[in-house]
C-alpha cells in the first residue's frame, strides 16, 4: 500500500517504475526482561494490527498469535547550536506475541566485528606504546622537531 | 525575679520539681541474673530496618478488632488507592495459566471425575439426577426455544458473547431451582442455603518476586543508595473482579478436599512467574483494594459452596489462540474466580494478604454456556504472597478441574437430544456436597465481642467507620481531580531548567510525591463555631477513626 499520488505520466518519462510502500518494520532489541515468545517492532504509524499480522505472515510466514501496538512519545532535546526546545518523531512499536513454544533471541549482529575491534584496539594501543617511547627518548630535548634525529 | 528568689530559698523544692534524669531510678533487686540477657541483635541495613516496620505494620492490621477496620488498614498507605493489576474474570490474554497460576499460587490437576472426597455421594446423585432429568430437559427447551428472549446489550462487550451469557443465566436459575427444590427434603443443608444472583466479587492481595517496571528501573539507576539493589522486588497490588450468575452460600464452611497437612507438598509447587504483568497483556489501574464475596460483613451465610460463571468470553478472543489456549483460559477463569471469592470470604474471617490462613477453605465453580460445562474443586491452603513470603510460603492451593463436556447434544423440535446423565449427575454432587462444622476458631484474629463494626458500642465510631469502609470500597471518583504533571511542565520543567525565575509551588518542584499521600491525610469535616461545646471549645474539626496501622513520618 502507497499513500503517494502516482505521477502523471508525461512523454519521456520512464515507463516503468517501482513505488514502495510505506509499510515498514524494524526488528528492534526487545525490552530487557521481556517473555521469550515476544519479539519487538517498529513500524510505520499506519500500519494497524491487522496490517502487521499480515505483513508478517503473508510475507515472511511467521506464524502470529496476538499483537500488541503501542505509539511512544518522541524525545525532547535542545537543539544543537541554538538551544531551543525540539522534538523527536513518535515511534509506533509492535509487540508480537508468538505460538507458546516458540522462542525468540535477538541476533547478535556485529559478532564477526569483535574480531575487528580486537585487532584495532591491539594496533592502537602499539601505536600509543611507541609514541610514548618516542616522547621518554626525547625528554631532555622538547624544542627538536621530529624529524631531526639521528 | 521572685522565681528564682523562691527556688534559692526551697532549694530542695526544685531538685523535686525539676527531674534531671529522663526515668525515675528504679532500685531493682532483680537487676543481675545468672546468665547475662542481652537485647536481641537487629539488623540494622537500611533493608532490615524498612523489613522490620512493615512487620510492625503487618502485626498492627492483625491485631485490629474488625473485619472492615482491617480492610480500611489495608488502603492506609495511599490516598488514590494502589495501582492494581486488573485481573477481570472474563479479560484472559493469550498464554495466561502461568501468570494465573503464580498469583493465586494454584496448583492445578486436570482431571476427568470429580476428586475422592466427592465419592460417597455417588449413589445418591444418581437417583436425583434420574429424578430432575425430565424437568430440565423441559427447561432448556424452554429456555432456549420456548422463549422469545429479549436481552438488553451493552455496547462495551461484543454481542455473540453477551447473548450467550445472558442466554446461559437462565438456563442456570432454572436448573438451580429445579435442582435445589427436589433436594430440600432429602439433604439438611439446601434449604437454609442461600442463593445470590449476580453477586458483586471482588478481592484484593499482593503478590511478591514480580519484576519492577522500567520506570522504577530508570529512576533507582540514578539514586546512589540503590546501586547494590537496583533489582530488588517491590509488592505488586493484584484487584479480582467477577461476576458470576449464581452463587450458593451456606452458614458453614465445606469439608477441605485433600487433609490440610497436604497443602506443603512438594508436588503442588507452582513455578514463579516473574515477568511484570503488563508482558502477558495484564494492565494496572489505580484503585481501592476491595474484598466483597458477594454480602456485607455480619452476615451469617458467610461460606461459599458453589458458583455459576460465564464462558461468552471465550467468543471474544482471537482465532489465532486456538482451541488448547481457550481450554486453559477456561482453567484460568476457574482459578481466578474461586481464588478471588475464597479470599474475599478469608478476609471477611479476619485474615488477610499479610496474615495467613490458619485452616483450608473449599469451593465450588462451575463454567457454562448452558450447552458446555466444565466442573471446577477449590481448595484454598493459603493468601500470603508479598515480597518476603513469596519464596518462603511452602504452602500452595489446589484446584482440581475437567474438561468442558456436553450437557446435550442438540434441542430439535422442543426436544432435547443426547442429555449427558453424567454431567447432571457431577452437578448434583456439588450440591450434595455438604458443609460441615469445623473444631478449630472460624475468626482467630478477630476482635472477641466485636467482630464487625456494626458491634461497636461508641455511636459516632461506628457510624463513621461504616461510612468510610463503604465509601472506601464503592471506589468513587474522587471529588478533587487527581495531581497530574502537564507535559509542558515536565518538558519545561523537569527535563530543561527553562522557567528558573518561577516560584516554585508544584508537587515535584517540592519533592513530593502526590500519589504517596496516605489515606488520612486530608482535614476532618469543619465544625462550625456554633455548634461547638458550651464553654469556648477550640476543637475545629471532627474526630477522625482511622485505624492507626502506618508507622509515624
Amino acid at each position: 500500500m502507497s499513500t503517494r499520488w502516482y505521477p502523471i505520466y508525461q512523454r519521456g518519462n520512464p515507463q516503468l517504475r517501482v513505488f514502495l510502500p510505506n509499510f515498514w518494520m524494524k526488528l528492534v532489541r526487545p525490552l530487557p526482561k521481556q517473555l521469550p515468545n515476544t519479539v519487538s517492532f517498529q513500524c510505520s504509524m499506519e500500519m494497524t494490527k491487522y496490517d502487521i499480522k499480515n505483513y508478517l505472515e503473508k510475507i515472511y510466514n511467521v506464524p502470529v498469535v496476538d499483537v500488541r501496538t503501542k505509539i511512544t512519545m518522541g524525545k525532547f532535546r535542545r537543539d544543537v547550536g541554538r538551544g531551543y526546545v525540539v522534538k523527536d518523531d513518535d515511534v509506533k512499536y509492535a509487540h508480537v506475541v508468538l505460538p507458546k513454544g516458540q522462542t525468540f533471541e535477538y541476533p547478535d549482529l556485529f559478532e564477526k566485528s569483535k574480531d575487528d575491534d580486537e585487532e584495532n584496539m591491539k594496533s592502537l594501543e602499539e601505536a600509543k606504546k611507541s609514541f610514548k617511547n618516542y616522547i621518554d627518548r626525547n625528554k631532555d630535548r622538547q624544542d627538536v622537531p621530529s624529524w631531526f634525529s639521528i | 525575679m521572685h522565681l528564682i528568689r523562691t527556688h534559692r530559698t526551697f532549694s530542695k523544692l526544685k531538685s523535686i520539681l525539676l527531674r534531671r534524669h529522663s526515668q525515675a531510678a528504679l532500685i531493682d533487686q532483680n537487676e543481675y541474673t545468672e546468665t547475662p540477657e542481652y537485647p536481641p541483635i537487629l539488623d540494622m541495613s537500611i533493608q532490615g530496618r524498612k523489613l522490620r516496620e512493615r512487620e510492625t505494620m503487618y502485626e498492627k492490621i492483625k491485631q485490629l478488632n474488625t473485619v472492615e477496620e482491617k480492610q480500611i488498614a489495608l488502603n492506609m498507605p495511599r490516598y488514590y488507592g494502589w495501582p492494581c493489576v486488573m485481573l477481570n474474570e472474563d479479560k484472559i490474554p493469550y498464554n495466561a495459566m502461568p501468570l494465573v497460576q503464580c498469583y493465586t499460587r494454584t496448583h492445578f490437576i486436570p482431571t476427568e471425575k470429580l476428586p475422592d472426597s466427592y465419592a460417597d455421594t455417588a449413589s445418591t446423585a444418581d437417583e436425583i439426577t434420574k429424578e430432575v432429568k425430565a424437568f430440565i430437559e423441559d427447561a432448556l427447551c424452554i429456555e432456549s426455544e420456548g422463549v422469545e428472549h429479549n436481552f438488553s446489550l451493552s455496547l462495551e462487550k461484543p454481542e455473540p458473547s453477551q447473548k450467550e451469557d445472558a442466554l446461559a443465566k437462565c438456563i442456570v436459575r432454572q436448573i438451580n431451582r429445579i435442582i435445589s427444590n427436589n433436594l430440600t427434603d432429602k439433604v439438611p443443608h439446601i434449604i437454609s442455603t442461600q442463593v445470590d444472583y449476580d453477586p458483586r466479587h471482588e478481592a484484593f492481595w499482593f503478590v511478591g518476586g514480580v519484576d519492577i517496571p522500567d520506570s522504577v528501573l530508570n529512576w533507582r539507576k540514578k539514586q546512589s543508595w540503590y546501586k547494590d539493589r537496583l533489582e530488588e522486588n517491590l509488592d505488586r497490588p493484584v484487584q479480582y473482579i467477577g461476576t458470576p450468575f449464581l452463587t450458593l452460600r451456606n452458614k458453614l464452611p465445606l469439608k477441605p478436599i485433600i487433609p490440610y497437612s497436604e497443602a506443603e507438598n512438594a508436588d503442588f509447587k507452582v513455578p514463579k512467574f516473574s515477568y511484570s504483568p503488563n508482558n502477558v497483556g495484564y494492565f494496572t489501574n489505580f484503585r481501592h483494594g476491595t474484598n466483597m464475596p458477594g454480602y456485607w460483613p455480619g452476615d451469617y451465610d458467610e461460606f461459599g459452596m458453589l458458583s455459576y460463571h460465564g464462558r461468552g468470553h471465550i467468543l471474544d478472543r482471537k482465532e489465532s489462540f486456538g482451541p488448547e489456549d481457550n481450554l486453559e483460559a477456561l482453567h484460568c477463569q476457574a482459578m481466578k474466580a474461586s481464588f478471588g471469592w475464597l479470599l474475599a470470604q478469608a478476609n471477611y474471617q479476619g485474615f488477610t494478604t499479610y496474615n495467613d490462613l490458619t485452616y483450608p477453605l473449599a469451593t465450588q465453580t462451575v463454567i457454562t454456556n448452558g450447552q458446555l460445562w466444565s466442573f471446577y474443586a477449590y481448595q484454598l491452603n493459603t493468601i500470603v504472597m508479598h515480597n518476603e513470603q513469596m519464596d518462603e510460603n511452602p504452602k500452595h492451593n489446589v484446584c482440581f478441574g475437567t474438561k468442558p463436556m456436553k450437557l446435550y447434544d442438540s434441542i430439535e423440535n422442543g426436544k432435547v437430544q443426547g442429555l449427558n446423565e453424567e454431567v447432571l449427575k457431577t452437578l448434583v454432587q456439588f450440591y450434595l456436597n455438604s458443609p460441615e462444622e469445623r473444631e478449630h476458631d472460624l475468626k482467630p484474629y478477630l476482635g472477641k465481642e466485636e467482630q464487625v463494626v456494626a458491634d461497636i458500642e461508641d455511636d459516632r465510631k461506628r457510624c463513621w467507620l461504616e461510612d468510610r469502609y463503604k465509601h472506601l470500597v464503592a471506589n468513587r471518583p474522587k471529588h478533587f481531580l487527581p495531581p497530574e504533571t502537564y507535559l509542558w511542565e515536565k518538558i519545561f520543567k523537569i527535563q530543561f531548567n527553562l522557567r528558573f525565575h518561577e516560584k516554585k509551588r508544584r508537587p515535584f518542584e517540592l519533592d513530593i510525591n502526590p500519589y504517596k499521600r496516605r489515606l488520612n491525610e486530608h482535614l476532618p469535616p469543619y465544625i462550625p463555631k456554633l455548634l461547638r461545646k458550651y464553654p469556648r471549645s477550640k476543637k475545629k474539626f471532627e474526630n477522625t477513626y482511622y485505624p492507626d496501622v502506618l508507622n509515624h513520618k
